[in-house]
């Protein structure tokens, strides 16, 4: 009996190096929560299970949707190179979009260190230059934490990823390729992972209207928009307008080769993703009262809003009860302008 | 034998030692030569390509001194105060510059004099001499009025009067000279000998600080070029350090045997002495430009050049002895890749205060000085935001608003029905807007297409994706011209 619990011991070490050596990400199967709590799960031992070991769980960004992250058995792996593909140019803003908000929850961890956005000119020019006051405001990243890099050709945008994959001085580098180029194959791929895994920075490889291939990416992901929940309101969804941006997330790759499709919304104030599921779609409201996240969202640059200028006074309020029209929302609420405009009008 | 055209008549510019033997001269018609000699070959003259050549020289000549400067179509000042001990005296530096001109395959005559006007002087009529200083009267007294370098029309006229040597001009009172001939002359004169400064300006800006290497045998492997490189800036830490300056341009000057010189300069974003990155950036460099630097039978001088430098702030190492700066990486990173892809391929976007989206950010090259390896502060109570709901941003844009077909609007002012980009048809299912961002009529001359307004909307498709729309100009304006429409970004 002790005999075999060495054997055993010794075949899980010997797995352990190989895993190493090979420098694949060991993950972990998603494991019933019973079965992770009888074996004693230590933190800085690796645990091995049905042959596939599982890592510490820093080695994952949590997306923070349950099923997304079961399926991906953890979250993204952190110290590699992602694939996030549209199937089409015209997708590319949703596909940048969910890099950038994948992004934003990797800088959530470590603030303050700059992303390099590496493109083509071909791609800049087809699908648009990134725009650091949208980017600010919908993923919170700072302008001054941007850096872009501009190359003519893909060889020299392959050098700069390279060169940039090492560096722990930048918290992610996104390279953006169109189509699918010969160049780009399994060697290309390989080197980016391994260097992404030297250096424990995500690499996030966008291809924009590009057919999947074999690559070295231990995940890929393949991203369409969706159409967006109206705005929310105090008084509820405000029909006919466009609110959180939404993607439709399919799993293409991935260790557990589980796969899955998601619908997510990112919220820019909490940064964070939500999922929606199809009966959130149909009835809206009464979905939200169980979500933890508030109703109305904060407002972006703190928990309280700005006051109301002047006094409020004890005017009969004007059509209160009127539904608040789009334009409102950019405009204070009609009880602070009827108070502000009260004496001109009373005098 | 090489002509040039001078007022509709082919007249002979240059001639070799062979023609000038048949009798032939300058500024003599072509027409007569061929007369005279019928079988002269005749090449028409390129000052172009002169120039160029000159120029070549004039780099070549860096070797010797920094401060080289043309001097008119033909000549070569090189200010050597200082540089003649550093090969082995003024007559044999004058005979190393002659023997390499010479197998250069070039005709060279040279001057060596206390001032400019007696070296030019001494170079063209006294044949390779050195002048010692103070001996520049005598050296111009026999000489004729040309080693003076006065205009010919100034010449004829002291001729007519029968002052025919610089000697006779000397000699002559000052006073009248000046009334009669102009100041030039005696400027001139004073220059030649000593009397006034006369400043050579050189060709390019003297580094303030350069180390370089003469090479017995010539190197050619870019391998070697970079050790080099690493040699030469162990040396020039040492001057950096001295100076408390770090680096913000270098150059490395390749000097080819035969006479080419290979330019190679490098920026850095924040100032820096290390040798291991500063070999690291030229090899860079070197990789971007092997095709274009043609190595020939080698390089037998490399100097590294330090064209500008700045204060170099030490940086505080823990006990540990590391420095932990994220900003060096990054800088060091950007520096290697503008290196070889050039200046632009690294930019960092700048907000600037505009409310035209396309203005609003600006990328410039990478720089150091505003970046902020912080965290970044939570915003402040005080410094609250300008609106409490900042408008929608996209987070694409298009350098160029892509024009698009709209068919129909259901108001007109209203968003689009549906609109054709890129020759697919797009259909509208929600849209948001209008935003109306005028020009800015303080910056542009109010042209009727720049100055109209825009309408902005977000518009989202039957499949979710959201664009962002303006409307150019307004239906029924007071401009019959109808308005346009166009597609500026999109969204997540």
């Amino acid at each position: 009996m002790a005999m075999t619990a060495v054997a055993r011991e010794t075949v899980f070490a010997l797995r352990r190096q190989i895993a190493k050596i090979e420098g694949t990400l060991p993950e972990r199967l998603a494991a019933p929560a019973a079965a992770t709590s009888d074996a004693d799960v230590n933190t800085d031992l690796t645990i091995v299970r049905r042959g596939i070991a599982a890592a510490l769980p820093d080695a994952f960004l949590p997306i923070g949707v349950e099923r997304l992250d079961a399926a991906l058995s953890g979250g993204l792996p952190k110290a590699a190179l992602s694939e996030i593909h549209g199937s089409e140019t015209r997708d590319a803003g949703a596909v940048a979009g969910f890099a950038l908000s994948l992004t934003s929850l990797i800088l959530k961890q470590t603030p303050g260190l700059p992303v390099l956005w590496i493109g083509t000119t071909e791609i800049f020019r087809e699908a648009g230059f990134p725009y650091a006051r949208g980017l600010h405001a919908a993923f919170g990243i700072e302008p001054e934490q941007l850096l872009f890099s501009e190359a003519p050709r893909l060889v020299d945008a392959l050098w700069v990823a390279e060169e940039a994959a090492r560096m722990t001085a930048l918290a992610a580098v996104i390279l953006e390729i169109r189509g699918n180029p010969q160049r780009l194959d399994l060697t290309a791929t390989r080197r980016l992972h391994a260097r992404a895994q030297g250096a424990g920075r995500p690499v996030f490889l966008l291809r924009q209207a590009a057919e999947p291939e074999p690559t070295a990416a231990p995940v890929r992901l393949i991203v369409a928009s969706a159409p967006a929940a109206p705005r929310d309101t105090i008084a509820g969804p405000l029909a006919g307008t466009i609110g959180r941006p939404a993607f439709t997330l399919t799993i293409g790759k991935s260790r557990t080769a589980l796969p899955g499709q998601f619908t997510l919304e990112w919220n820019p104030d909490e940064r964070a993703f939500d999922e929606r599921t199809s009966d959130e779609r149909r009835g809206e409201g009464r979905e939200r009262a169980k979500n933890p996240v508030p109703v109305v969202s904060l407002s972006g640059r703190g928990k309280d809003p700005a006051a109301a200028s002047g006094a409020v006074l004890a005017f009969p309020a004007i059509g209160s009860s009127a539904a608040i029209s789009p334009t409102a929302r950019d405009q204070p609420s009609r009880p602070q302008r009827a108070a502000h405009l009260g004496p001109r009008r009373a005098g | 034998m090489i002509s040039h055209r001078d007022r509709n008549a082919q007249r002979i510019s240059a001639l070799d030692e062979r023609a000038e033997a048949l009798h032939l001269k300058r500024d003599m018609g072509i027409a007569d030569a061929r007369a005279m000699h019928p079988s002269i070959d005749v090449v028409e003259a390129d000052p172009e390509a002169d120039r160029r050549l000159l120029e070549g020289l004039a780099d070549w000549c860096d070797r010797y001194t920094p401060l080289v400067a043309l001097d008119g179509a033909d000549g070569l000042f090189l200010d050597v105060t200082g540089c003649t001990h550093l090969f082995g005296g003024e007559r044999a530096m004058l005979d190393d510059i002659l023997s390499r001109f010479f197998h250069q395959g070039f005709d060279v005559r040279a001057g060596l004099a206390a001032t400019p006007g007696a070296a030019w002087a001494a170079a063209r009529f006294a044949g390779d001499r050195i002048v010692p200083c103070g001996e520049e009267e005598a050296l111009l007294a026999p000489l004729p009025l040309a080693a003076l370098r006065i205009e010919p029309a100034t010449r004829a006229s002291l001729e007519s009067v029968g002052l025919r040597t610089a000697g006779a001009v000397m000699a002559a009172p000052r006073a009248p000279l000046a009334r009669r001939f102009g100041a030039l002359l005696l400027l001139r004169l004073d220059q030649a000998l000593g009397r006034l400064d006369e400043a050579v300006s050189p060709r390019l800006p003297v580094a303030p600080l350069s180390v370089e290497r003469h090479l017995a045998e010539p190197v050619t492997l870019t391998e070697d070029i970079e050790r080099l490189v690493g040699m030469l800036a162990v040396t020039l830490k040492t001057d950096l350090e001295r100076r408390g300056e770090g680096a913000r341009t270098l150059a490395l000057l390749l000097f080819r045997v035969d006479g080419a010189v290979s330019r190679i300069a490098i920026g850095t974003s924040r100032p820096m002495r290390e040798p291991r990155l500063i070999q690291r950036l030229f090899h860079e460099r070197l990789a971007a430009l092997e095709q274009d630097i043609d190595a020939g039978y080698g390089f037998d001088l490399v100097r590294l050049s330090v064209l500008t430098s700045a204060a170099f702030d030490m940086q505080q190492a823990d006990l540990a002895g590391e420095v932990i700066d994220d900003g060096a990486d990054i800088a060091l990173f950007a520096d290697r890749i503008r290196a070889r892809l050039g200046e632009s391929a690294v930019l960092q976007p700048v907000v600037v205060e505009s409310h035209l989206p396309e203005r609003a950010v600006v990328t410039i090259p990478f720089t150091e000085t505003p970046r902020r390896t912080t965290p970044p502060k939570k915003p402040d109570r005080l410094q609250a935001p300008k609106t409490i709901f900042p408008p929608e941003r996209p987070i694409r844009l298009f350098r160029s608003p892509e024009p698009i077909d709209v068919p129909a609007t259901e108001m007109p002012e209203g968003p689009p029905l549906n609109f054709r980009w890129r020759r697919a048809l797009y259909r509208v299912t929600r849209a948001e807007g209008p935003e109306r961002i005028a020009a800015e009529w303080w910056r542009e001359v109010p042209s009727d297409e720049a100055a109209s307004t825009r309408d902005y909307f977000r518009i989202e498709d039957a499949d979710g994706r959201r664009y962002w729309l303006y409307r150019q100009g307004l239906y029924g304006g007071a401009s019959q011209v109808p308005p346009r429409w166009f597609l500026h970004g999109v969204f997540a």
